[in-house]
């Protein structure tokens, strides 16, 4: 749940979905759920030429398993913030697995 | 003598952060150090890491994105190896793509 | 509702509410592109779509095909966008028939493949993982 909830700190930035088939669609975050499937609104996408179909699209809901990478803007993550939160959640989940 | 045929139990104390008992643990020992990853794709990152979880996503800054291509001369049909490279300020790299992570190297 | 659910929009089915009944281009992962109206869907994004067609882009042309209703399996969803109706009618495309738009662009793929199969093979060589197929890519 770590990024999932990082991503919703980040709900009204503006990011870069980068998908694995390599289209590139830089909007506004509107929403995340568990899987990490990304709403965007107000969609630009970096090489329109490639993609005619996405000339008519103004919001869409992209699913978490096809992402490669989000890109992100600097200011908006504290970085100090998410290494305790990643130290935290590990340290949890591994002795929640021994227990189990 | 039945407990020598029992696996080690689970330590009562915390295990000290700085051990390695499973894979992970060493993700979890660089934190805040610059590691490499190679990916699916052709695609080799290197940058610091600030976050992961257990299916190895994870949020990198100070990226370095390094892309294998081939690209075919069209004339005189000759493969031209060649690395396309950027920079990515802050990223977050999906774990379904990670073949390994490597922790910063040691100083020889 | 999101008013006694405040965080409702952070739930797969919550995200899609909002476009129930809209005009969809769906892209799947085998690259089809599909365009329909959203009847329903679940978490999974399992989706049901009423009068869809089904509609190939090749270089600045576009080619469509009558199909249907068509209930889309979740895991072959890449992407759904909303269809922004003013910019879909003054598209810079020609509309061509639908066998002509395939026939563009099987011979399209067609000098791909060819090139692909070697640049793997180098890749491959170098240690690099090699994708054989489309949908092996996601």
């Amino acid at each position: 749940m770590l990024f999932y909830s990082f991503f919703k700190t980040l709900v009204g930035q503006s990011v870069t979905v980068e998908l694995k088939n390599d289209l590139s669609v830089t909007g506004t975050l509107v929403s995340v759920d568990q899987f990490l499937n990304i709403k965007l609104d107000n969609i630009r996408v970096e090489n329109e030429e490639d993609c005619p179909h996405m000339m008519s699209v103004k919001n869409c809901f992209i699913r978490g398993s096809v992402v490669r990478y989000v890109r992100l803007p600097v200011a908006a993550v504290d970085t100090a913030l998410l290494q305790d939160a990643a130290r935290r959640e590990t340290q949890q989940s591994t002795t929640s697995g021994r227990a189990a | 003598m039945a407990d020598t045929l029992t696996a080690t139990p689970a330590p009562a104390v915390p295990v000290p952060s700085t051990s390695v008992q499973e894979p992970l643990d060493l993700v979890r020992l660089s934190l805040d150090e610059n590691i490499y990853v190679k990916l699916r794709g052709d695609r080799e990152l290197r940058g610091k890491l600030h976050a992961f979880d257990q299916h190895l996503n994870m949020v990198l800054g100070d990226v370095e994105e390094n892309v294998t291509t081939v690209e075919l001369n069209a004339e005189s049909q000759e493969e031209v190896v060649r690395t396309t490279t950027r920079k990515i300020d802050m990223l977050f790299v999906r774990g379904d793509g990670v073949i390994l992570v490597s922790p910063p190297a040691r100083a020889v | 509702m999101s008013s006694f659910i405040p965080n409702q929009i952070f739930t797969t089915s919550g995200s899609l509410i909002d476009l129930l009944d809209k005009r969809l281009l769906v892209m799947l992962r085998d690259g089809r592109k599909i365009i329909g109206y959203l009847r329903s869907y679940d978490q999974y994004a399992n989706l049901v779509l009423q009068d869809s067609i089904e509609r190939i882009y090749v270089k600045d042309v576009y080619g469509d095909l009558d199909r249907g209703v068509f209930l889309v399996r979740g895991e072959n969803v890449v992407l759904l966008g909303e269809i922004d109706n003013n910019k879909d009618d003054d598209l810079p495309l020609n509309q061509v028939s639908f066998a002509e738009a395939l026939r563009i662009r099987d011979q399209e793929a067609e000098e791909r493949q060819k090139q692909e199969r070697v640049k793997n093979q180098l890749l491959h060589n170098q240690g690099f993982s090699v994708d054989f197929i489309e949908t092996d890519l996601y």
